[in-house]
């Protein structure tokens, strides 16, 4: 493998995951050997392709390979150097070395903090935009200097206002120039123009002279002065558009902008529509400009084939609304677009894109101005019926339509939003028709995405959801295969279950496919306002009348169960108890297969022993186990994900923003029999634990239910969850409802829980294999955060003692364990972190000194010191110990 | 006005993506991350986009018949922007990436949202997205070419010119102009140094040599027959007028004028291509979602433009006919094991009948494949595809004096192995699709005059017009069976 291959491998590597890629080897490192091979003198073709092909990765990925400003400088100092070392004919490779240096100066913020390098780089790029029709480096430069101009347009982007002080030089330069490179010139003088002026609104009272020596402009670049926010949005996303005082001379402007409209015309369509939007802000910023300025282009641009063009039209109307568009061509507009959303030589996409256009066209008089998606008033079902959905459309242009025109005849009058709806309506039972006749998956989803899109618009109208129920049903009778689509469907309409379609779905089932139709019955069993007969009879004929039982498939066993699940917690079981019951007392009789026969057994105890409280109680004890897992999974996949060179901090932060994440405190607890106790005792039942916590720092904790509890058997575990609000010491009363054996309910007052607060320490929560690099830096992060001072409630504390008996290193291996951040035995160094729920941090750091140890303390929550202190923990930890000092 | 990435992946059947080639632009990332504040999203790494495009596309896990995170009903892929879920649902989300899909591939790029975060902006209001979406539709219009299907090679070639492509047309995540569609390329032009005039932008050089304007007008006819009378037939007519313009001069002047006959309705819905450089309004007032009150503005159409060098699309626009050039019938009946078939076409009066090519194909689906064909033609010649699914009836070049012709007879299906599916066309629902070019003929009478192009140059140039019209999507349901309803145009 030669060494271009050998690059070629590495690159692809590292473009495809950096973040893998720099787990084998160090950041540092890498971007050495890079610049190395960059400065490499030898000259072939191979070579300068592997590097452009070296440069590509600082281009794309400055900010990975140059984490600091520093590595910053010096890494554009490198690509500087070889820039100038790079022979004039290989042009491609130059021009990609300027656009590297340029992103890694902008991305490291070199030029933000105005450093040697990005001033020395912006008089290079200024000093090679000199040479207009190439005069001096002929025609072969020509795309140096394209890249020139580029650099500085990105440049002025990024530090608005740069060339604010350069508007003449940039100006004479755009109007010599005359080759295909005047676009570039031309839109680096507009944007340069544009700042300019946005950064004058800013400053109250303008006078003639200053407005005019912007535009008279040839000194330096403009560093820090009055510049703007890099977040400086567009106009149209401002409540109030920035303007000048009125009054100015603006006769130089204006014909200054008469000539970039007339020559907009010379522009690539693309970069016409950004100059275009460019020389609207500045209108809309200038009072003494008159927006007819545009009235010479409005023709050319409203028919545009275009779609850029067509886009900037409309932020024009939005921007100037009446002032430059009549009724007439606001009707004009919209009927124009409404003819593209459907026109057969556009492209799927940019018709989507029409239709967004026309759901958010810009009125002159609009009647509402929030985001949502309300129609505007001009778009009547007349004119939408062009749009009407077809069985021939592809699905988003389908979706798309019928989505318009849902909300086209909700708005409409009466009679002609019947007329309209009944249309729509026929769509939608065509494309079930379709769906009916074994269409495909894609088919499939969309025909119900398009019944969503319906019934969340219509759901009102009882005899048509009626009507397309009852058709899924009738095809869910032919196609069971659309059991899991149609829970979904079921799932996403829960509010406006008008009949249930489950419920009806439910009546129509037959013996085939029985295991889609029990996942259906399933889902039906959740449903508290259908009652369950039919489900039950269903299944009493089933098992009945089949040989399901003597087959004993465990999983087709499991499924039956799934669903008595369900309804065991159904709040109308008591309509079908006795049907329930000798279905279950039949399956464990019957039913060949142990495990389920004792499954079936169980249910049956639980439903004919315990009150129906009682009962979800106990299941739903189960269910929430089953759910714990997923927020965690989850997290742990975020971090994996966003790969780069991550802030821990924020990722760590980030984790709290999942609703829940590390709020509860687990403490397990043994449930044991009393010393002495009535022989009645000795078995009792359906054990139902309730907590009450003695102040206000706790959430009030869920009742645990527990089985059985035997004397003569290993007594069962009990996991308390706590959830505080302030993590502070507690405790708990505690009291009990069960069975015993002869049937009877008992209540009992136990023994008070007290929890200490060692018991709520928690070690750091982060996803289980995290780095101890990423360990330590949120350790340093949020010491450097308590230690700052910034918070009125952090805290910082020093305390020595002297170790006893006991080593310090074995100290602290008995305490702190679960919490070590790192554990630096043989600098004798510790640090330590204990998580308090909800979000509190009490942070170590033990130092062994020759006589004594030291214990720096920080917390982002100073009322917990006194419990660090005064309760004498930290002393009991480390027996004998002196508080030295506390502020 | 930027945008952040730019991806192009791949999706071969029974594989999971590749991201083929992708570009990320540092400085829009920079500007991004500083707009969105705490609410940045930053862009993941590549080697997790092509699942998380795939999910949102619907493409992944082909053979599980349902998938929750892709077929859920309530996401909506109805716009021309999708979002990537990275963390699954609930978790953060990058917005918007467009995207574009064609055969395999996936071209998607993610334009920068200079708006506040939250509420999400409506697409329209970000300047961005169109220019993505330009960026994109030019980018298929490189990779896949006019065909659409480029072979492995082909496009892996243009893939690895993406890179200098992207150069000039997008170096810093800016568009600056769209890549050039494949195979269009004009003959190695000088670029041409700076002179007295301003070089457009969108012309690399001057043409040197022999002085020649090609004007092609080529329309288009779509129908949709179903020989009932409680469905109405519908039709329509597009055109588009494709010129290519070797003249010399910087910016030489050109005017196409489109003509039509006396009593022609009047072209509408017309887009003309950016280098027109001024419209009258009376050419765009018709639209085809207005009612024609026949005063309208019915030509002559002045287009006068500066052309660029390569063929470009100057105008297209589209009309409404009085009659479909050919009106057919058909009719199917079940009988026991065969269909009985029966087929008109009418050709009418005011076409010329004069094709290059007309064939009517007869599809059968959700059937066995055929067996015992007994079929007759008053015209041409009837063939069996090799699949056993289908009958071309070739009519050639003319129809008969009559202007009308008939297929007739019954067609077995005694085979055991099961032909295409397709769920549109179940039990009598059946259609014939017509095919068909004539050459020299326009069905909205629309002509461009050999005479009317005025070229203001100083050599006289060549001017060849053509003309034509080719069928699109003709379809003749059988009347005995349900046809389904193409246009909400037709039931109002």
């Amino acid at each position: 493998m030669t060494i271009a291959d050998l690059w070629d491998q590495r690159i692809s590597a590292f473009l495809l995951s950096p973040s893998q890629f720099l787990a084998t080897t160090s950041t540092e490192s890498f971007l050495a050997e890079l610049l190395h091979e960059l400065r490499n003198d030898k000259t072939n073709d191979q070579l300068k392709v592997t590097k452009t092909l070296l440069v590509s990765v600082l281009l794309e990925h400055p900010t990975i390979l140059c984490p600091s400003a520093s590595v910053g400088e010096e890494t554009a100092l490198e690509l500087l150097s070889v820039f100038s070392h790079t022979p004039q004919k290989s042009i491609v490779l130059k021009c990609n070395v300027m656009l590297a240096i340029t992103n890694v100066i902008i991305c490291t913020s070199c030029l933000n903090t105005h450093t040697k390098t990005a001033e020395d780089w912006l008089d290079l790029l200024f000093q090679m935009i000199q040479d207009i029709n190439d005069y001096r480096c002929g025609l072969s430069q020509q795309p140096i200097r394209a890249t020139a101009c580029d650099c500085l347009r990105e440049m002025e982007t990024c530090s608005p206002g740069l060339l604010s002080q350069k508007l003449e030089a940039l100006y004479l330069l755009k109007q010599q120039e005359t080759t295909v490179l005047h676009q570039s010139y031309c839109l680096l003088y507009t944007l340069g123009l544009k700042n300019a002026i946005r950064i004058l609104t800013n400053q109250k009272d303008v006078t003639d002279l200053e407005f005019k020596s912007i535009l008279g402009g040839n000194e330096g670049f403009a560093w820090k002065s009055n510049q703007l926010e890099l977040t400086s949005l567009p106009i149209n996303m401002l409540v109030q558009v920035p303007r000048l005082t009125q009054g100015l001379d603006c006769k130089d402007l204006k014909s200054i902008m008469s000539l970039l409209l007339e020559e907009s015309y010379l522009l690539m369509p693309i970069s016409q529509s950004a100059l275009l939007r460019e020389l609207v802000e500045v209108v809309a910023m200038v009072p003494g400009l008159s927006r007819t300025l545009f009235k010479s282009q409005l023709l050319r641009l409203f028919g545009t084939a275009d779609v850029s063009l067509m886009h900037a039209t409309l932020f024009m109307k939005d921007t100037f609304t009446d002032s430059l568009f009549t009724t007439e061509d606001e009707n004009f507009l919209l009927k124009r677009l409404v003819g593209m959303a459907q026109h057969p030589l556009l492209r799927i996409t940019e018709k989507l894109f029409y239709m967004e256009c026309i759901l958010h066209f810009p009125e002159n008089r609009p009647i509402s101005s929030s985001g949502e998606e309300s129609l505007p008033v001009l778009v009547t079902p007349r004119l939408a019926a062009f749009l009407h959905p077809t069985v021939f459309n592809d699905s988003a242009t389908m979706l798309c339509r019928l989505n318009l025109l849902c909300l086209v005849h909700l708005e409409a009058n009466e009679g002609e939003a019947d007329k309209g709806i009944g249309f729509l309506f026929d769509h939608i039972m065509a494309l079930l028709k379709i769906v009916d006749n074994d269409g495909s998956r894609e088919v499939v989803v969309t025909s119900l995405r398009a019944l969503f899109i319906f019934l969340m618009h219509f759901s009102g109208m009882e005899e048509l959801s009626e009507k397309l129920i009852d058709k899924l049903c009738d095809m869910y009778s032919r196609h069971s295969r659309l059991a899991p689509n149609l829970i979904g469907l079921a799932d996403r309409i829960q509010e406006h279950p008008r009949p249930s379609l489950v419920g009806q779905v439910a009546k129509r089932l037959t013996i085939h496919n029985l295991s889609w139709h029990l996942k259906v019955l399933k889902r039906v069993a959740k449903e508290g306002q259908i009652t369950q007969r039919n489900t039950i009879y269903l299944l009493l004929n089933v098992l009945i009348n089949s040989n399901l039982c003597e087959r004993g498939n465990w999983q087709v066993g499991n499924a039956v169960l799934a669903v008595y699940r369900n309804l065991l917690d159904h709040p109308s079981i008591d309509q079908v108890f006795i049907e329930l019951a000798d279905l279950l007392q039949y399956i464990s009789i019957q039913y060949d297969d142990t495990d389920i026969k004792d499954h079936a057994r169980i249910y049956y105890t639980l439903l004919t022993n315990l009150s129906w409280e009682k009962l979800t109680g106990v299941l739903a004890k189960r269910l929430d186990g089953g759910r714990a897992k997923e927020p965690a999974q989850s997290s742990s996949e975020s971090v994996e994900a966003t790969g780069e060179v991550r802030n821990w901090l924020e990722v760590y932060q980030g984790q709290f923003q999942t609703p829940g994440f590390g709020s509860e405190v687990t403490l397990r607890y043994n449930l044991t029999h009393a010393k002495e106790t009535d022989p009645l005792f000795d078995k009792v039942f359906t054990i139902c634990l309730h907590f009450e916590p003695k102040d206000s720092n706790y959430a009030k904790v869920t009742d645990i239910h527990v089985p059985c509890v035997f004397r003569d058997r290993k007594s069962p575990e009990v996991k308390v969850k706590l959830k505080p609000f302030q993590p502070y010491p507690t405790s708990l009363c505690v009291s009990a409802m069960f069975t015993t054996q002869d049937g009877r309910s008992w209540h009992s007052r136990l023994p008070d829980v007290s929890v200490s607060f060692p018991e709520i320490f928690l070690p750091l929560p982060l996803p289980p294999n995290s780095s101890r690099e990423c360990r330590e830096q949120v350790f340093e992060r949020i010491w450097e955060a308590t230690a700052s001072g910034n918070s009125d409630k952090s805290a910082i504390s020093l305390f020595c003692f002297k170790p006893e008996d006991k080593s310090l290193a074995d100290l602290i291996k008995t305490h702190f364990q679960g919490y070590l951040i790192t554990d630096q035995q043989s600098e004798r160094s510790w640090k330590v972190l204990l998580f308090l729920p909800p979000k509190c941090h009490i942070l170590l750091k033990i130092t062994q000194a020759e006589d004594a140890a030291q214990v720096s303390i920080a917390t982002d929550n100073r009322e917990l010191l006194p419990f660090l202190n005064s309760n004498r923990w930290l002393n009991r930890c480390f027996a004998g110990v002196h508080l030295h000092r506390s502020f | 006005m930027s945008i952040r990435a730019l991806w192009v992946v791949s999706h071969e059947k029974g594989e999971s993506g590749k991201v083929r080639f992708s570009r990320r632009f540092p400085t829009v990332e920079f500007r991004a991350k500083s707009l969105a504040g705490t609410q940045y999203v930053a862009v993941p790494e590549d080697r997790v986009i092509p699942q998380l495009l795939l999910t949102e596309l619907g493409l992944v896990d082909p053979d599980k018949p349902y998938v929750e995170v892709r077929d859920d009903c309530a996401r909506q892929h109805r716009s021309p922007a999708v979002e990537l879920r990275l963390d699954g649902p609930g978790g953060r989300t990058l917005w918007p990436v467009l995207t574009v899909t064609q055969g395999v591939l996936i071209l998607a790029c993610l334009p920068l949202v200079e708006a506040p975060p939250e509420p999400r902006p409506p697409l329209p209001s970000l300047a961005s997205v169109s220019q993505g979406l330009a960026l994109l539709l030019g980018l298929q219009d490189f990779l896949c070419g006019p065909g659409g299907k480029p072979e492995p090679d082909v496009l892996a070639s243009r893939l690895a010119a993406l890179p200098a492509v992207l150069l000039q047309v997008c170096p810093l995540g800016r568009p600056l102009d769209t890549p050039p569609p494949a195979g269009s390329v004009p003959a190695a032009v000088a670029p041409s140094p700076g002179g007295a005039q301003k070089q457009p932008a969108w012309k690399a050089g001057v043409h040197r040599g022999r002085a020649v304007v090609s004007v092609a007008l080529t329309e288009k006819v779509r129908s949709m027959q179903y020989g009932k009378s409680s469905q109405q037939d519908i039709w329509d007519v597009y055109g588009m007028v494709m010129c290519k313009c070797e003249v010399e001069g910087v910016l030489p002047n050109v005017i196409v004028t489109l003509t039509l006959p006396h009593n022609g309705s009047p072209l509408q819905d017309i887009l003309v291509h950016p280098c027109v450089t001024s419209l009258d309004a009376s050419l765009l007032t018709a639209c085809s979602v207005d009612e024609n009150d026949g005063s309208a503005f019915s030509g002559p159409y002045k287009f006068p433009f500066s052309p660029p060098l390569e063929l470009f699309r100057l105008c297209s626009y589209t009309s409404q006919v009085p009659v479909p050039p050919i009106l057919g019938s058909y009719k199917l009946k079940a009988e026991e094991n065969h269909l009985k078939v029966n087929v008109v076409l009418k050709l009418h009066e005011s076409v010329k009948n004069s094709f290059e090519y007309c064939n009517a194909h007869i599809p059968f689906f959700n059937q066995n494949l055929m067996g015992n064909v007994e079929v007759k033609v008053s015209s041409g010649q009837l063939e069996v595809s090799k699949e056993k699914n289908l009958l071309v009836w070739v009519l050639g070049q003319k129809f008969p004096k009559s202007r009308e012709a008939t297929l007739e007879g019954t067609v077995h299906f005694s085979g055991t192995v099961a032909g295409p599916t397709d769920p549109l066309c179940s039990g009598l629902t059946a259609y014939v699709k017509l095919y068909f070019r004539v050459p020299d003929l326009t069905l909205s009478g629309c002509c461009v005059d050999q005479h009317s192009v005025q070229v203001y140059s100083s050599a006289k140039p060549r001017i060849v017009t053509t003309r034509e019209l080719v069928s699109s999507e003709y379809y003749i349901w059988n009347s005995t069976g349900d046809a389904p309803v193409s246009s909400g145009l037709m039931v109002l």
